[in-house]
């Protein structure tokens, strides 16, 4: 562990992440193994130092961000330890530890260049059976640079969680190191709650017995408000998600999709925000037209840009070479959507393209009006649009900061179930007019889940934009939405989530956590506020 | 007004595999991709006529399945497109290409201006534009980046040279290479697509093209591959440590040639 007086000054870019929230630490260790990580834990324990575990630090809601204590990051466990095919299924693993790079990873899988030294037997003959480019880790955020284990602990998803899901739904095992120093070793389908009562054995032998929360998880297709919570889960599935707050994972084994043959994407321009709206209904399979069967697109992703993104990108095309290679957008283009889809053949695709054309022009829109990126070259453009919207938001938090240092995004991460789209992109436009502020929509429309980020030109906007989130937290909650819905909750959404939950359902949250983490020293205050005089 | 643009169809990889007969590339069974620096000449053609109104050809000499390279290029919103396609024109160096192309060209019939890509990334000659302009009698400027003006007598444009720009008027009918600086070509749109799933390729032999058998192909081409390799990329480095002044002494020695 290092430990001096310049803690601050040396280890300053370990006190913040993504968020732009900065916090302190008293110290600092980079374990390699998982037995580190269980001795650096044990020594935090005995002087009841708060612990706060991170990966890459790109998490968006300073999940990373210490309050004290001594830091664990992970970065020097950046292994991919093994693979696992089974034949029968045609199913492929990947056994890595957790602070392997997202982008290491897809490196890996694209040339097939995995550094197998120390891997067993079983898992280089695995090998025999990948062929170079032929599969990936569906799991797309925008920041690539994410560490497994920091997408793990906040359940990261991205645009592509419309067709493949979030983290959750690719990881297979989970190595957990508790509190205590004791580990959990779980596999999917191997520990399942009965009605809201589960038993859990540690490596050591222990039984761990528990009750799981009353709450209900709210019906949206992205969530990752507080514990997940079903009466018959999965107990992996607890671990997942829990932003740190219940053991360390020490390593992870992720399912890999196969890649398809084709794959597209098409960006739609739509005269305006409710036609937009309804194309985005179109697509994801709904049936809007009485005389016309719904499609069936199966998009992998389907995602969204108000007129203000767009105009936002027009005058940076105008005026910043780096956005030059966007192709131009015309005055005309009022609100896009883009829709990426993957399938067996080229022909496939353009079958449901074909449709989809047709649909533009029954909803007023017009099938000229879209971009078609039907090879790995283009799609790559429409790739460099979609990311240029946070970059050029980021760009203007940056000149907003000049006039005053305390700004920083402002950026929402809330969900709705399918039938409060239009009413939550109602509430948005209208709070946003009503609060005189400047704002762009964007995101995961698909999943009706919308960033809206808050350009403040000023502190008082600033101010005004961040109690604007709280009330918007509070009414999506009464919509039945989630107030997270990729970024976790982490330190910054704990207000947010106690607007989701009642204090009954934190509290039953913390029980979960003591259970697990008695003293409560793993990343104190993520997910929900400590209460003092609770850890003896 | 009526512009042709001539569009080549390249394996769309840089892992090209050559005929060690005839040293030729071999483009059976390669994926194949527009010429990059086409897109910029299919994109300029494009946007002249939706400023001036036009009608855009496109033309290529190739195998068969280049009809469906040119499909692609009607989805870029180009109105009509021919291909020259036969055995004998097989094997054509740039001269027999260029004089294949001039045959299309005649077959199209009056034109204004012809566009070419600055060159493609298969050859990498530069030279088939030049030499179709001079097979036609006709003026050309190369390497251009902007169009100022257009008139049905003259154009006006923008040339890259070493040394920076120069404005050049030049008289039509007249053929151009244009460089990627021109524009940012657009991507195809859904009705572009449909337009081009059921347009019509023309398909143009030899025969049909009335074109001199001696002068295409292998027979037609003068220039002799005599071997084709992969270069060598031999550079090295010189690492210099020390402080600055013993780095500085270090450097001139070097310059001067006294430590090798």
């Amino acid at each position: 562990m290092e430990n001096n007086n310049t803690f601050a000054e040396m280890y300053s870019e370990y006190l913040r992440d993504e968020s732009r929230q900065t916090g302190m630490a008293e110290s600092i260790s980079f374990p390699k193994t998982e037995e580190e990580i269980i001795s650096d834990l044990k020594k935090c324990v005995y002087k009841n130092m708060e612990i706060t575990t991170q990966g890459a630090r790109t998490g968006l809601a300073a999940s990373a961000v210490p309050f004290g204590g001594h830091i664990i990051n992970l970065s020097k466990m950046n292994k991919v330890t093994g693979a696992r095919y089974e034949k029968e299924s045609g199913r492929f693993f990947l056994k890595v530890q957790p602070g392997v790079l997202l982008t290491e990873v897809r490196k890996y899988l694209t040339n097939k260049s995995f550094v197998t030294l120390d891997w067993d037997e079983q898992s280089r003959e695995a090998l025999n059976y990948m062929e170079k480019n032929q599969w990936f880790y569906s799991t797309d955020p925008t920041e690539i640079s994410a560490s497994i284990g920091g997408m793990t602990a906040c359940n990261a998803s991205g645009a592509k969680s419309f067709r493949y899901g979030s983290t959750r739904d690719h990881v297979e095992s989970l190595r957990v190191v508790l509190a205590d120093g004791d580990i959990l070793s779980l596999r999917r389908g191997q520990c399942m709650a009965r009605d809201g009562h589960f038993e859990l054995v540690t490596e050591s032998g222990r039984t761990i017995k528990g009750e799981l929360p009353k709450y209900k998880m709210p019906h949206v297709r992205k969530n990752t408000s507080g514990y997940y919570n079903k009466p018959h889960m999965d107990m992996i599935d607890l671990f997942i998600g829990a932003d740190g707050t219940l053991g360390i994972i020490s390593e992870i084994e992720i399912e890999l999709s196969k890649k398809q043959a084709a794959n597209w994407g098409v960006t739609v321009f739509m005269p305006d925000e409710d036609k937009a709206l309804d194309l985005v209904r179109v697509a994801r399979g709904e049936k809007v037209f009485e005389d016309m069967e719904a499609l069936s697109l199966k998009p992998s992703a389907i995602e969204f840009f108000s007129h203000n993104a767009l105009e936002m990108l027009k005058v940076q095309q105008k005026t910043n070479s780096a956005f030059a290679s966007i192709q131009e957008i015309k005055d005309v283009y009022h609100t896009a959507v883009y829709i990426e889809i993957e399938n067996d053949s080229d022909d496939e695709i353009w079958k449901g393209i074909d449709c989809l054309g047709t649909c533009i022009e029954k909803l007023g829109g017009d099938e000229d009006a879209t971009w078609v990126a039907n090879n790995p070259t283009s799609l790559e453009k429409l790739h460099s649009f979609r990311h240029a919207c946070p970059e050029c938001v980021n760009m203007q938090i940056d000149i907003a900061k000049k006039t005053d240092s305390r700004i920083t995004k402002l950026g929402t991460d809330m969900s709705v179930p399918d039938d409060k789209l239009k009413e939550v992109m109602k509430m948005y436009n209208e709070d946003i007019k009503k609060n005189n502020l400047h704002a762009v929509i964007f995101g995961h429309v698909g999943n009706n889940h919308l960033h809206v980020n808050t350009i403040p030109r000023n502190m008082e906007e600033y101010k005004r934009g961040k109690e604007l989130y709280l009330t918007w937290a509070e009414k999506i909650a009464a919509m039945g939405g989630a107030v997270s819905a990729e970024h976790g909750v982490g330190k910054l959404k704990v207000p947010f989530l106690q607007k989701m939950y009642s204090k009954e359902e934190l509290d039953e949250m913390r029980s979960l956590k003591k259970l697990f983490d008695h003293t409560q020293l793993l990343n104190r205050g993520a997910v929900f506020p400590f209460e003092k005089g609770e850890d003896i | 007004m009526k512009i042709i643009v001539c569009i080549k169809q390249v394996p769309g990889t840089n892992e090209v595999k050559m005929d060690p007969t005839t040293n030729t590339i071999i483009r059976e069974n390669v994926a194949s991709i527009i010429n990059p620096f086409d897109t910029y000449a299919i994109e300029e053609a494009v946007r002249i006529k939706e400023r001036y109104g036009a009608e855009i050809y496109g033309l290529s000499m190739g195998i068969p399945a280049a009809s469906e390279m040119l499909r692609e290029a009607i989805s870029l919103k180009i109105d009509k497109a021919m291909l020259l396609t036969d055995r004998k024109f097989a094997g054509a160096d740039t001269l027999a290409t260029s004089y294949a192309l001039s045959r299309g060209v005649e077959k199209i019939g009056a034109y204004d201006l012809i566009i070419c890509g600055k060159q493609a990334t298969d050859g990498d000659t530069a030279q088939v534009g030049p030499s179709l302009a001079k097979t036609l009698g006709i003026a050309y400027a190369t390497d251009i980046s902007k169009i100022i003006e257009l008139n049905y007598g003259f154009m006006r444009c923008m040339k890259i040279t070493d040394d920076g720009y120069e404005e050049i008027e030049i008289k039509l009918p007249a053929l151009i290479t244009v460089v990627k600086e021109i524009n940012m070509p657009r991507l195809p749109s859904i009705k572009s697509m449909r337009n081009a799933k059921s347009a019509e390729i023309e398909i143009v032999t030899s025969k049909d093209a009335a074109a001199d058998e001696n002068r295409t192909g292998l027979k037609g081409s003068p220039t002799q591959v005599r071997k084709t390799f992969v270069p060598v990329h031999d550079v090295n480095s010189i690492y210099i440590s020390g402080s600055t002044e013993e780095q500085s002494k270090k450097l001139a020695e070097i310059l001067l040639g006294k430590e090798s």
